[in-house]
C-alpha cells in the first residue's frame, strides 16, 4: 500500500515548494517561512527599553546595528520566555516593520512543503493563537503551524 | 554630441545661476543703478544661455538670451530699470525654473514657448531703448575704444628715443640698406619669468638681427624691471615676419608687434616730441600692427577667469559710488560629491569609532595594558575624533542656499498680501548638516509666510499702533554651542492668546474648563496642534490648518525644537534649535540601576551632588534650589521602571539639563563618564518610547539608550 504512494508522490508534478524554519515555542512547533530570515544568533543580552509594550524585549546589536527584539511568547498570549542553551534570536527582515529579532525556545530544522500540502487554518476568535498562523503544513514529523509574521509582529493598537 | 551625462551638472549649475540671478535682480531693485549688479546679473543670463544651447533646449536658449538682450541695454545705459521689469524679469526667473524642473523630470524641456514673456522683453527692449539709434551709435564707442587700444599698444617702440649715437648707427644701417624695425614684444600676464621669457626673445631677435636699443634698457630686463611689454628697436638683414616669427617662437609671449621704421622715423625719434611723429604713427601702426593687436585683444579675456563682461567693467562703471560692489564671490576649488557617498564615509567613521570604543574598554577590561598600547589607544581616538570632525565638516553647508529663497519669497508675498514688509537675515553663513539645511526650507518658508500673513498687519493698522509702516520679519541664525539656532522674528501683532484659546474651544481642541486652566504658554502651544489656523480667511499663503503642526514634526524629525515667545501688540518670535550633527555626539554615560543610559552633552548645564535633606517639596513635586534657581527633579530610575540601587539616605547625584528656559535635575545613581557615542535609530518599531531619542553601541558590544532630555522636562 505505502510503496503505492510512493509511486504517486513520484508521479505527481513537482508543485512549488516553500522552506520553512522549524521552531519550537514550549511543546509546540511552528514554521517560519525562510525568506524573511535573515540570521539566527545565540540569546544575547537584550537592552531593556522602557515604556513599551511588554512583548518588547528590547534591543540587540548585531553587528553594530540596532535591532529590536520581540517576545513571541508573550505577543501570543503564552508564558513568558525562559533562557535555555537553545534559546535563539531569529532576526527577521520584514518589508514592512524592517528588522525584528524574534525569541524562539529552539531552532530545530529546515523543511521543504509541497504549497498543496499546506492548509489554511479556519479563523478562530476564540482561540489567540489561530491570528497568528497563517496555515498548517503536513510534513513528515507530523504538523507545523505555520506562522503568519505580519501579525506576529504587527503593533497591538 | 551626447549631452546626457552632463545633465546632472547642468541642473545643478542652472539652479545655482538662477539663485544667483533672483538675488541679483532684487539687489538691483534696490539699487537700479548698480553697475557690478548688472553685470553679474548679465553674466549669468549669458552663462544659461550658453549652457541651455549647448545642452539643445532651444526654448529655454530664446528666453535667457532675450534677458540678456535686455541686460546688454541696461548695461550700455539705454532702458533704464523700473519696477515693471523687475517683474517681468522675475516671472522670466519663474518660467526657467519651470523648464529646468520639467528637464529633471523629463530631460525634456517641454513645449512651453513662453511667447508673452518673450514679446513682453522685447517691448522692453523697444520700449526703453528710444529708437534704434542709440544701440547703433553705442555700439560705435566701443568700436572706436577697440581701435584706440591697438594703436597704443603698437606704440611702444614708437614712444622710444635715441640719443645721438644710437640715431646715428640706424641712419648708417639704412643707408647701408639694412632694415630697421621697431618691435612691442608683450609677455603672458601669468608669465612667471619674465626676464627669461625676454632673455630668449632677445636670443631669437639676435639670431638675424641687432638690437640696437632696448626699452626699458637691457639691464632693467633682466633684474625684471618692466611691466608686461617691452620694446627693441633692432637693425635686420632679414624680413619683418622672420623677426615676429622668431620672437613670437618664445612660450609665455602673447604677442610681438612690430613695424618697418624708414630713414624719418628714425631721425624724428631724436627731436623730443615731435608733433608729426604721432601722426605718423597713427597712419604706419595700423598697416602692420593693428591686426596683432586685435588679436591681443580676444586672446586676454579667455585667459582671465572670468568672462569679457567682467573685464569691461570698470571701464564702463563711470560713478565711484556705483563701484561699492557687492563682494566678488572668491572662486572656491571645490569638488561635487554625491551626499550618499558621505553618508557611506560617515557610516564607516561610525564604526570606526564603535571600533576605537571596543579597543579602549578591551584594553581596560584586560588590566594588564602596557604604557605603549594605551599611548596608541590615546593616538587613536585623537585620530578618529578629528576624522569624524572633517567627515562632519565636509557634509556641512551653509544654511545660505535654502535661506536665499526667502527674499523674493518675501516681495511675492507682499504683493499678493497688499502689505509692506521688510525680510532682514543675518547669519546666513552659518552652516548645518547637509541634510539638515535640505530640509529646514519648509519649516522656515512656513514660518515666514505666517509671520507675514498673521503677524504683520495692514499698514493702516501699524500707522494707528504707532509703527512705522514697513512691517519687518527678521530671519537670524547663529550657532550656540552644539547647536544652530534660527530665530524667525517679526514686528506685527503677537499672538492673540484669547483668540486661539475661543478657536480651540470652538474647534473642540480643549473644553472652556481646559481652556480656563491653561496658562498662555500653553495656549500658544495649541498654535501646533494638527488641524488649527487662527486666521478668519483661508488664504492661499497660509491658514489651511496644516501648517505649524507640519513645521513642528518636520523640525522634531531632525531632532530640533521648536518654541513660540509672543507679546500682544508687539510681534512674536519663533525659535527653532537644531543639533549640528545628527550621527555622532558627546554624551554623558550614566548608569540607573543596572542599566547604562547616554544624555547629550549639549543639554547638560551641570552636575551636583545634592544631600537627600535639600530636597523639598514644592505643590507635592520635589525640586532642589540651585543658586536662586528653583529647579524640579525627575527620578530617572521611576520614569524608566528601574529599581535604584542607590540607598535612600546617600547623596543624590543630579545632571542639571536645560530646554530652552525651562531646567530640571535628572536624578541617576552612578556617573560613568564622558564618551563619544554613534546615534543609532530604535527604527520605527520601537518609536513610541518618547524619552528615548535613540541607541548606541557601547564599546564591549551592549546597546546603550540615549535618554531625550528634551522630552524629559
Amino acid at each position: 500500500m505505502s510503496d503505492v504512494k510512493e509511486v504517486l508522490d513520484e508521479l505527481r508534478p513537482v508543485g512549488e515548494t516553500t522552506q520553512f524554519i522549524v521552531i519550537r515555542l514550549g511543546d509546540e512547533q511552528y514554521g517560519i517561512d525562510i525568506k524573511y530570515i535573515d540570521n539566527i544568533v545565540r540569546m544575547q543580552h537584550i537592552t531593556r527599553v522602557p515604556k513599551v509594550d511588554d512583548y518588547l524585549k528590547g534591543v540587540i546589536n548585531l553587528r553594530g546595528e540596532v535591532i529590536p527584539v520581540m517576545s513571541i511568547r508573550i505577543k501570543m498570549g503564552l508564558e513568558p520566555d525562559v533562557e535555555t542553551k537553545s534559546s535563539r534570536i531569529i532576526i527577521l527582515k520584514l518589508e514592512q516593520q524592517g528588522t525584528i529579532g524574534v525569541i524562539v525556545d529552539e531552532v530545530k530544522e529546515v523543511v521543504t512543503l509541497e504549497n498543496e500540502r499546506i492548509e489554511k487554518v479556519a479563523y478562530d476568535s476564540k482561540d489567540e493563537k489561530s491570528n497568528f498562523l497563517c496555515g498548517v503544513g503536513k510534513s513528515d514529523g507530523g504538523l507545523i503551524s505555520l506562522l503568519d509574521l505580519n501579525a506576529v509582529v504587527l503593533e497591538n493598537v | 554630441m551626447d549631452v546626457s551625462q552632463y545633465l546632472e551638472i547642468f541642473l545643478d549649475e542652472t539652479n545655482e545661476h538662477l539663485q544667483s540671478l533672483n538675488t541679483q535682480i532684487l539687489a538691483l531693485e534696490q539699487d537700479p543703478e548698480n553697475m557690478d549688479t548688472i553685470n553679474e546679473i548679465f553674466r549669468a543670463a549669458h552663462s544659461l544661455k550658453g549652457m541651455a544651447g549647448t545642452m539643445g533646449y532651444k526654448r529655454m536658449q530664446t528666453l535667457t538670451h532675450d534677458m540678456e538682450n535686455v541686460f546688454s541695454e541696461v548695461r550700455n545705459g539705454n532702458i533704464k530699470v523700473n519696477a515693471d521689469m523687475i517683474d517681468v524679469l522675475f516671472q522670466c526667473l519663474d518660467a526657467l525654473e519651470e523648464y529646468n524642473t520639467t528637464i529633471r523630470e523629463s530631460s525634456d524641456e517641454g513645449t512651453n514657448d513662453n511667447s508673452a514673456l518673450i514679446k513682453r522683453l522685447n517691448d522692453i527692449m523697444n520700449g526703453g531703448s528710444g529708437g534704434g539709434e542709440a544701440p547703433a551709435a553705442k555700439e560705435a564707442a566701443p568700436a572706436a575704444e577697440a581701435a584706440k587700444a591697438p594703436a597704443e599698444t603698437g606704440s611702444g617702440f614708437q614712444k622710444m628715443k635715441l640719443n645721438e649715437n644710437q640715431q646715428s648707427v640706424l641712419t648708417e644701417a639704412i643707408k647701408e640698406g639694412k632694415k630697421v624695425f621697431g618691435l612691442t614684444v608683450k609677455v603672458q600676464e601669468s608669465c612667471i619669468l619674465k626676464a627669461a621669457r625676454a632673455f630668449l626673445v632677445f636670443k631669437a631677435v639676435e639670431e638675424t638681427s641687432e638690437i640696437i636699443v632696448s626699452e626699458p634698457s637691457s639691464q632693467d630686463i633682466e633684474d625684471e624691471k618692466f611691466d608686461l611689454s617691452f620694446s627693441l628697436i633692432i637693425v635686420s638683414e632679414a624680413e619683418l615676419g622672420e623677426v615676429l616669427t622668431a620672437a613670437r617662437g618664445v612660450s609665455e609671449i602673447e604677442d610681438v608687434s612690430g613695424t618697418v621704421l624708414e630713414l624719418d622715423d628714425v631721425n624724428g625719434k631724436g627731436a623730443a616730441e615731435e608733433p608729426s611723429l604721432a601722426a605718423e604713427t597713427a597712419s604706419a601702426a595700423p598697416a602692420e600692427s593693428s591686426a596683432p593687436a586685435a588679436d591681443t585683444h580676444e586672446a586676454t579675456p579667455p585667459a582671465a577667469t572670468q568672462p569679457a563682461v567682467h573685464n569691461q567693467a570698470p571701464a564702463q562703471t563711470n560713478s565711484p559710488a556705483a563701484k561699492k560692489a557687492t563682494n566678488k564671490p572668491v572662486v572656491n576649488r571645490t569638488v561635487r560629491v554625491d551626499i550618499e557617498k558621505l553618508d557611506t564615509l560617515m557610516n564607516l567613521v561610525s564604526e570606526l569609532i564603535i571600533a576605537k570604543n571596543s579597543l579602549v574598554s578591551a584594553s581596560a577590561m584586560s588590566g594588564n595594558s602596557s604604557q605603549a598600547v594605551n599611548e596608541q589607544i590615546e593616538y587613536l581616538e585623537s585620530v578618529t575624533t578629528s576624522l569624524h570632525e572633517s567627515v562632519m565638516k565636509v557634509r556641512m553647508v551653509p544654511i545660505e542656499s535654502t535661506v536665499n529663497k526667502f527674499p523674493r519669497m518675501v516681495r511675492d508675498l507682499q504683493k499678493k498680501l497688499g502689505k509692506k514688509m521688510e525680510l532682514y537675515m543675518s547669519g546666513e553663513e552659518t552652516e548645518l548638516d547637509r541634510t539638515v539645511v535640505d530640509q529646514i526650507g519648509d519649516p522656515l518658508m512656513h514660518l515666514l509666510r505666517n509671520s507675514a500673513d498673521h503677524g504683520l498687519e495692514s499698514a493702516e493698522v501699524r500707522k494707528e499702533r504707532g509703527k512705522p509702516e514697513v512691517g519687518s520679519i527678521f530671519l537670524d541664525a547663529y550657532q550656540d554651542g552644539n547647536n544652530v539656532v534660527i530665530e524667525v522674528r517679526d514686528d506685527g501683532n503677537g499672538i492673540d492668546t484669547e483668540a486661539v484659546k475661543n478657536k480651540a474651544i470652538e474647534r473642540g481642541v480643549i473644553t472652556p474648563e481646559q481652556g480656563e486652566a491653561m496658562s498662555e504658554k500653553e495656549i500658544i502651544g495649541l498654535l501646533f496642534n494638527a488641524g488649527f489656523s487662527t486666521a478668519k480667511v483661508v488664504s492661499d499663503v497660509s491658514g489651511r490648518g496644516v501648517g505649524l503642526d507640519v513645521v513642528k514634526s518636520m523640525i522634531e524629525s531632525l531632532s530640533g525644537e521648536v518654541e513660540v515667545k509672543s507679546k500682544l501688540g508687539e510681534g512674536s518670535t519663533w525659535t527653532i534649535r537644531l543639533p549640528l550633527t545628527l550621527a555622532i555626539i558627546q554624551a554623558l554615560m550614566v548608569e540607573i540601576g543596572d542599566e547604562k543610559y547616554a544624555i547629550a552633552l549639549g543639554s547638560i548645564q551641570t552636575i551636583e551632588d545634592i544631600p537627600p535633606e535639600d530636597v523639598k517639596l514644592v505643590q507635592a513635586k520635589e525640586v532642589i534650589q540651585l543658586r536662586d534657581l528653583v529647579i524640579p527633579l525627575i527620578r530617572l530610575n521611576e520614569i524608566l521602571d528601574v529599581p535604584s540601587k542607590k540607598d535612600p539616605e546617600d547623596n543624590l547625584v543630579v545632571v542639571v539639563v536645560k530646554k530652552g528656559d525651562k531646567m530640571a535635575g535628572l536624578v541617576v545613581d552612578e556617573l560613568i563618564g564622558q564618551q563619544e557615542i554613534v546615534i543609532k535609530s530604535l527604527g520605527k518599531y520601537i518609536s513610541k518610547c518618547k524619552i528615548i531619542s535613540g541607541a548606541t553601541v557601547l564599546g564591549d558590544g551592549e546597546v546603550a539608550l540615549i535618554l531625550d532630555a528634551n522630552a524629559l522636562i
